[in-house]
């Protein structure tokens, strides 16, 4: 086993073909090895390919170790050499661009090889995806959403003071635990308007044309078309295999909008009609909002043979041409394709169809009743002749801020001083010495300044007084250069990043803990040595008088103070 | 509680929008004046509510001048939001003065319940569907009897001209000749019946038609009802003539009348005469004077009455043809009659019509501004204001327009003239197949798909022209890069359909996926929905929407107009493209809280006489320097304008500019800002 883990093979020199066998064995026990194909070449090299349940490794022949070994998560796609090419391949395509070309040589079974590692890696890979890309994507958007972040990042990521895992460690597990609503229940992923568009055929230069399908487009197909889904239960693979089904339903007229249902044998025939159905059926229902219903917009038409003749294109499908009614069967499937769409995107697993009956039944929304009228439209009608600003605003919409810890808000961060620490019970007393004091204050009048004193006190202690000049706030805005303000903001961000780590290993009570305040203490040291010096260096080189790292140097004394105490307290228990 | 020079008026609201005030105001002096007004108010802007809080308050202080408010307006959904609005005054009112309401409002909305006469007599407010008042067949049912110290109000009016001349045409094709026969063989059995077993009934009926239609001519003589322009003046003075008096006589008469059509229908080119033509050619041919065909709408009225038939729907084909006489015979002008063999579209297929058709809006309404006191057309887009009285042929004593006061411009006109390849964009005939517009308008559409939020609606001229842009963007994946910014909804002539991709298309804007709906000018969508707030932040017109010129039908209105009124052919296409261009771009500003984008693809719009043409409202927010913008700069334009428009937007921004409360109205400076509203012209 420990051979294995490090990815070394018992190779015996007499029994090349026993070993092996016995390698298969142990790889399949040890490292659930779902899959192995002999006879792969990779760079001109013949080796093995293993599929395993987290990555995919391949092996020169006659080597002990692997040469290429990638995580199903790193990995983007699979990509596979159309059929009648010479070369049987597939190709791997990772996250950061880079790709990998297994050619499977074994004369025989190359094909069955090479679909046979297809029809894993394609059940495999969306598992790893969805949760490499969520990672992934959650990480940009913070490091986007965020520009301190994002220069925390840099200044201890990138300048390697702490490695990338360290600094994501309780970020992401932050933002957890922070809506654990949001994670635990996530919201129904809609489908794409124009998932459709994605599947644009390439032509592959030979009078064929190309789609490249993947498992999300296909999905989507199925979760819009479900009468898509049913068919494609019922065919593969029994019928048909699963390129042939979707070969037939490129070619369907089902796909393409324009071409009318010309009464073939086509699977896809009965789709078109079943959609047609629902399409009906959804009409029919009507509309729930009586203020978009066109049918009942008109009080009264004229009667029949009333009015101006308006040459309106006659809708009798005998003296139509061909590409008037193909365009009209456009517009239809488009009405029903984004109708599709929405609801699948609002309501999973339930029809549209059903959903109309569903609501017309329960808010008894029903057209013929005329005598009352029904709580949608009173609704819809209140609305439409709602002015809102006419009206005094009676409660003011706010937002309410949600604050985890209120008290932080309102005091900002203090420094905690023990010794000034107060407990309740001091308090108290306090404020019962200082009542007891008012009570008995008696103004000693002889003592008091004559009104004069008073007022040059005054005038001294407002602003623009002798008193008030020479506030040190803004001397060192105007003496420090900006440039080195702003270093200093990103050096007191990192080093509060820092400590932040640090201070969160308390109270240390797990060797894993242990290990990581030691860990960070050294970062603190080294963010010292690297970041802080060199600035202390360079503004002593500009001769700034002002000592602005005092109060950095101060906290991370504080830390190291921290660190020698639990470490003293530790040796004492140990011994 | 304002004060309107002088008349106190309860408005249901805390604050009140500077040019309401000033609405009422041009109101109550049109009312003081018992004249008729054209007022064009911005929608949105509480129009109904301002013209409801003023005539109730009239109706409450002087009775005896104004007893009732006749309400029209088209749609049904616009009916129901008119009576909201008049609940909310009402249990305003009742909260202010104490008193339980004694005002009677009526709303009539379908026509299953046509049963409301008394009760039509004696409501203050009257709200119901234009047809109504401007349909004689229906007016003569429902409003002849309604007084004349009646205060009439069209709201979105600005197609009023169209209605009545819809309800003063005719259309006879071979079926309607055909089921004509069927209901005059009716006729004839049902009359043979009766004489066998009641034959008084008929002598009674005869006596009546021999003195002559003496009630009506005194009821109309002393004023008390609203005439019909199907029964002219001179047919109540005289007695029906001899010809025709007995039941079995009028049968026969329109057995032959009939016969006549259905020869007149066997043609083979199209054939275009006046009536006094056709008058003379039925005279010729048959022996039909034009004294009987006068009276045959009453007489078939008559017989119909005493012949107890219950269900008049079944014989809607003999009274369409009977009306169609009486008008035929009445009118020598404003109506022509043109026969075609078949559609222009389909040449090979025998289909004949007669079409009769009115070519003067005036006739119809004719009676209604000879009738009521006031009669005031309203609406959002009306301009140019001033064709109105011209074609509808009456004089106001108030026409004015009004802008919107804006505490932030919440509207955003653009003329986009050319793509970014500097193609010339424009709908115009000759370049509709142009493979370069067409390129160019997707290229927009899909621009502003990427950038603006929730809704888009795009309206484009022609049902036709809509299938084929769609067409060549589908084939060049113009539509399929939209997806992936938005779903897209079409409208079809399936009104069914269409309802179902509409409220598919609010639901994809209320989830926040966004979506664009693909409409027609002068469509049901164009017409009738609003696309508030997210419903619609832009609303792109694709082209000028005129109408398709090569109907008949038009060309004799437009020759009419030009001989009648001296409106130019032109100008009143123009006028006429530019209304329903305004009407579509409309459809996406209800309101100040409102915001949305207008964007009109096409450069004739940045020509002075369309731009002219477009409501103050809209005019006034087109800058010289969005007069002939490319897509790019349109779409770098329109990133600035919906930036601004998302910052939050309270009441307290408005208040003092573009709402106010009663203080600020009653100041003098701000009375001062109010007058410069309203645009007289």
């Amino acid at each position: 086993m420990r051979y294995l883990a490090e990815g070394h093979m018992p190779f015996n020199q007499d029994g090349v073909l026993k070993s092996a066998e016995l390698v298969r064995a142990f790889l399949v026990m040890f490292l659930e090895v779902l899959l192995v194909v002999k006879k792969v070449r990779q760079r001109k090299q013949d080796g093995t390919l293993y599929l395993m349940a987290e990555r995919i490794a391949w092996g020169p022949e006659g080597k002990d170790r692997f040469t290429v070994s990638h995580l199903y998560a790193d990995t983007r796609c699979q990509k596979i050499s159309p059929d009648g090419k010479a070369k049987i391949q597939l190709q791997l395509v990772l996250h950061t661009g880079e790709s990998t070309t297994f050619h499977f040589s074994n004369d025989s079974s190359a094909l069955k090889d090479r679909d046979a590692a297809k029809e894993l890696l394609q059940q495999l890979l969306p598992k790893f995806k969805k949760k490499a890309n969520k990672e992934l994507e959650e990480k940009n958007r913070m490091l986007q959403e965020d520009p301190v972040l994002f220069q925390l990042y840099k200044d201890l990521v990138v300048s390697q003071v702490i490695s990338a895992d360290e600094f994501w460690a309780n970020r992401l597990g932050d933002t957890n635990h922070a809506d654990p609503s949001l994670s635990n229940n996530k919201q129904e992923v809609g489908i794409s308007g124009a998932f459709l568009a994605d599947i644009r055929p390439q032509t592959d230069g030979c009078n064929g044309l190309r789609y490249n399908l993947t498992a999300d487009i296909i999905e989507s197909i199925f979760r819009t078309y479900p009468t898509v889904k049913e068919k494609y239960c019922e065919n593969v693979p029994h019928n048909l295999t699963e390129k042939e089904f979707w070969t037939r339903f490129f070619q369907s007229h089902y796909f393409h909008r324009d071409r009318i249902n010309t009464g073939t044998q086509d699977i896809f025939s009965e789709c078109a009609k079943q959609d047609e159905q629902g399409l009906k059926s959804m009409v029919v229902q009507g509309v729930k909002n009586p203020l978009v219903d066109l049918l009942s917009l008109e009080d009264k038409t004229l009667d029949e043979g009333y009015g101006v003749c308006t040459t309106l294109p006659s809708t009798s499908n005998s003296n139509r041409s061909v590409k008037e009614s193909s365009n009209s069967a456009i517009i239809k499937r488009f009405n029903h394709h984004s109708a599709m769409v929405l609801a699948a995107g609002s309501r999973k697993g339930e029809t549209p169809a059903n959903q109309a009956s569903e609501t017309s039944n329960t808010d008894g929304n029903s057209r013929d009743s005329v005598f009352f009228q029904p709580p949608v439209k009173k609704v819809k009608l209140k609305e439409a002749i709602e002015y809102e600003d006419l009206q005094r605003e009676n409660r003011p919409k706010t937002v309410a801020l949600n604050l985890k810890k209120s008290d932080r808000y309102a005091h900002g961060p203090v420094p905690l001083q023990s010794q000034q620490y107060t407990t309740s019970q001091d308090i108290i007393n306090s404020v019962n010495y200082i009542q007891h004091e008012m009570v008995n204050y008696k103004p000693n009048l002889t003592q008091v300044l004559s009104s004069t004193t008073a007022s040059s006190a005054i005038a001294a202690l407002s602003s623009g007084g002798v008193l008030m000049q020479a506030a040190t706030q803004q001397a060192i805005n105007q003496m420090v250069p900006s440039e080195v303000q702003g270093e200093l903001k990103h050096l007191y961000a990192a080093a509060g990043e820092l400590l932040r780590h640090f201070w969160s290993c308390f109270p240390v009570n797990t060797p894993f803990m242990e290990e990581k305040v030691t860990k960070m203490k050294s970062n603190l040291e080294r963010f010292q040595m690297t970041k802080l010096c060199p600035f202390q260096e360079k503004i002593q080189r500009q001769y700034l008088s002002t000592n602005l790292t005092g109060h950095l140097e101060e906290m991370l004394q504080t830390a190291y103070s921290k660190f020698h105490i639990w470490q003293t307290r530790r040796m004492l228990r140990k011994t | 509680m304002l004060n309107i020079e002088g008349l106190l008026v309860h408005f249901p609201y805390d604050y009140i929008y500077p040019e309401q005030y000033s609405y009422m105001l041009e109101l109550k002096r049109t009312l003081d004046a018992k004249g008729h007004g054209v007022l064009e108010m911005p929608s949105g802007t509480g129009k109904t509510i301002s013209l409801l809080s003023l005539i109730v308050a009239y109706q409450k202080v002087f009775p005896l001048e104004v007893s009732k408010l006749i309400y029209c307006s088209r749609t049904v959904p616009e009916i129901e939001k008119v009576v909201e609005e008049l609940r909310k005054l009402m249990e305003y009112y009742s909260k202010q003065t104490g008193e339980s309401n004694n005002f009677l409002a009526l709303a009539l909305s379908s026509r299953k319940n046509l049963c409301i006469h008394p009760e039509l007599m004696h409501a203050n407010i009257v709200v119901y569907s234009y047809h109504y008042l401007l349909d004689p067949k229906i007016a003569d049912l429902v409003s002849k009897e309604l007084t004349k110290k009646s205060v009439v109000v069209f709201d979105e009016a600005h197609n009023i001209d169209n209605v009545c001349i819809d309800s003063m045409s005719v259309n006879i094709s071979r079926r309607t000749l055909d089921r004509c026969q069927t209901n005059v063989e009716t006729l004839q059995n049902t009359i043979q019946k009766i004489k066998e077993t009641d034959a008084t009934k008929l002598k009674m009926e005869y006596r009546r038609l021999v003195e002559g239609l003496k009630e009506a001519n005194v009821a109309r003589e002393t004023d008390v009802y609203l005439s019909n322009p199907v029964l002219p003046d001179e047919i109540l003075q005289e007695a029906v003539p001899g010809t025709i008096r007995t039941a079995e006589h009028f049968v026969g008469f329109l057995k032959r009348f009939l016969e006549y059509l259905k020869s007149r229908l066997r043609v083979h080119h199209v054939v275009q005469e006046s009536t006094p033509q056709f008058l003379k050619d039925i005279f010729d041919k048959v022996c039909i004077d034009r004294k009987p065909l006068r009276f045959c709408a009453e007489r078939l009225r008559s017989l119909l009455r005493t012949l107890e038939i219950a269900d008049i729907a079944d014989f809607s084909a003999v009274t369409l043809i009977s009306n169609f006489a009486t008008l035929v015979s009445t009118y020598s002008q404003g109506f022509t009659i043109i026969i075609e063999p078949f559609e222009d579209r389909t040449p090979t297929i025998a289909n004949p019509v007669l079409h009769f058709s009115c070519m003067d809006p005036s006739i119809a309404i004719k009676p209604v501004f000879q009738r009521f006191q006031s009669v005031i057309i309203t609406s959002g887009t009306l301009s140019p204001l001033d064709i109105y009285p011209r074609i509808l042929d009456f004089r106001p004593v108030t026409m004015a327009s009004f802008t919107m006061t804006l505490a932030r411009t919440c509207l955003c006109p653009l003329i986009v003239g050319r793509g970014n390849d500097q193609v010339a964009l424009s709908s115009k005939f000759e370049t509709r197949e142009d493979f370069a517009v067409i390129r160019n308008y997707g290229s927009l559409l899909q621009e502003m798909s990427a950038i603006v939020p929730d809704g888009i609606v795009a309206f484009f001229t022609s049902y036709m022209y809509m299938e084929n842009i769609v067409a060549a963007w589908y084939e060049q994946g113009i539509l399929e890069n939209i997806q992936r910014n938005k779903l897209i909804f079409i409208e079809t002539p399936d009104a069914a359909e269409t309802s179902m991709a509409l409220e598919k298309y609010q639901e994809a804007c209320e989830n926040g996926r966004g979506a664009i709906l693909l409409s027609v000018a002068r469509g049901k969508v164009s017409e009738g929905i609003d696309f508030v707030h997210h419903f619609g932040r832009a609303v792109i017109m694709f082209g000028v929407p005129y109408v398709y010129t090569q109907s008949r039908i038009l060309k004799a209105r437009l020759e009419y107009l030009r001989d009648q009124f001296q409106i130019r052919e032109n100008d009143f296409l123009t006028f006429d493209a530019m209304r329903h261009a305004a009407q579509c771009v409309g459809r996406v500003i209800r309101g100040k809280t409102d915001y949305g984008l207008m964007i009109f693809a096409d450069k004739r719009y940045a020509r002075a006489d369309k731009r002219g043409k477009l409501p103050r409202w809209i005019q006034e927010h087109i800058s010289d320097g969005s007069l002939n913008l490319t897509v790019d700069e349109a779409v770098q334009l329109s990133k600035h304008f919906l930036r601004q428009m998302a910052q939050p937007f309270r009441q307290e921004d408005q208040l003092g500019l573009s709402l106010l409360t009663l203080e600020q109205l009653e100041s003098e400076e701000m009375l001062k800002k109010i007058s410069q509203i309203a645009h007289q012209t």
